[in-house]
């Protein structure tokens, strides 16, 4: 306990994380050592999740949609229905990147048209959320932003931003924010920190 | 190639290309297919994707949601990129290697070069699905329901709601899965 106290304070002193952040990691630390469990074990409690399974879009047209992320990304139209189809990162039987086990599939976006207050598979009315997913980030191969300007140009796709030195965004037909990035861009180094970040994986 | 082709005209149509850049566009692709490597063609003028990179979340109070998904999707907060207004929580492949983030950010925290959150907009990610390995329904659905979390859906397939009513999806590869559709 001592060492993991010491370890947040040097953090909080060297600017690694807010006050605010500190109050709250320690907070947990202690209420969870109180009741007999470490904060290792706390942390474990939930569930581990491998990869995004798909994301979910929903805009006025799936098909055009479909037909964009298909034509700048490659990627194929499988399971078509007459209000959605979902576009796989890769071909059947292939694994995603970076994951050895069986039992993750790749990721997929499920292009779809349906109202938004579409109940959800359950049946019961789906809540508004007071949440949003802003913008999504794709990682591709070989990520370089002056090349990839000149292939988002050459398939007709305008109004392209530098998103930093390490990424672009662009907008979907539906005006929908897409960053599009290489292995680089991480947790640790962002788009914008990237250059001057130490971590080099 | 057809499909490449559509895609083209559909981009004229739409005006997203003119008319030279679609001509241009298909004479290279007839004469790529003349050399007996058509796919080759599409692959060198979109990107080869590998996977979702991040996903930025705006919320009305980013660690509440830093929180939840650290505890009940495991996912590890990135400490030096809290800045208080923004977190990065880490899952699935190392960074670098495959893995990817979640950007919990407040109101008005946006990403060099973003847009940021915009309302009115005509496309919605309505809710994002995860996967978890090594499915076991009972352990699942226990691990949920002491969180305090209301659980609906199918087996293998688990819908909860964070603490700002997204909806999450949590589920197995023999349920979610492109190529099973």
């Amino acid at each position: 306990m001592e060492g993991f106290v010491a370890k947040q304070v040097h953090d909080y002193q060297n600017g690694k994380i807010s006050r605010r952040r500190l109050i709250e990691i320690l907070t947990l630390a202690t209420t969870t050592a109180y009741s007999g469990k470490s904060a290792g074990a706390a942390e474990q409690s939930g569930l581990d999740v491998a990869l995004v399974n798909h994301l979910s879009y929903t805009c006025p047209d799936f098909r055009r949609a479909a037909d964009w992320y298909s034509m700048v990304f490659n990627l194929d139209q499988v399971g078509a229905t007459a209000r959605d189809v979902a576009l796989p990162f890769g071909k059947k039987d292939e694994k995603p990147y970076g994951v050895s086990a069986d039992d993750v599939p790749l990721t997929h976006i499920i292009c779809r048209t349906r109202p938004p207050d579409t109940p959800a598979s359950n049946r019961l009315p789906r809540r508004k959320a007071r949440a949003v997913i802003d913008h999504i980030a794709l990682t591709v191969a070989d990520f370089d932003r002056e090349r990839a300007k000149a292939q988002l140009a050459a398939i007709g796709v305008k109004n392209v931003r530098d998103g930093g030195p390490f990424s672009v965004y662009v907008n979907d037909p539906f005006g929908y924010e897409v960053q599009i990035a290489g292995l680089g861009v991480t947790a640790i180094c962002g788009a914008e920190a990237r250059a001057t970040c130490s971590d080099k994986r | 190639m057809e499909r490449f082709i559509a895609a083209l005209v559909q981009g004229l149509d739409s005006g997203r290309i003119d008319r030279r850049e679609f001509c241009k566009s298909v004479a290279l692709a007839a004469a790529v297919y003349s050399a007996g490597d058509a796919a080759q063609a599409q692959v060198q003028r979109g990107f080869k994707i590998i996977g979702i990179n991040h996903m930025s979340y705006t919320c009305p109070d980013y660690a509440k949601a830093r929180d939840w998904y650290a505890s009940v999707l495991n996912m590890k907060t990135e400490a030096a990129r809290d800045d208080g207004k923004r977190a990065n929580l880490m899952f699935g492949p190392e960074p670098g290697k495959g893995g990817s983030f979640l950007v919990t950010r407040n109101p008005g925290s946006v990403a060099s070069g973003s847009a940021g959150a915009k309302a009115g907009g005509e496309a919605v990610i309505d809710h994002v699905c995860y996967t978890i390995p090594n499915w076991d329904e009972a352990r699942v659905r226990a691990t949920l329901e002491a969180k305090g979390l209301d659980v609906t859906g199918r087996d293998g397939s688990l819908h909860v709601y964070d603490p700002f009513d997204y909806d999450v999806q949590i589920a197995s590869t023999a349920e979610e899965n492109a190529f099973r559709r």
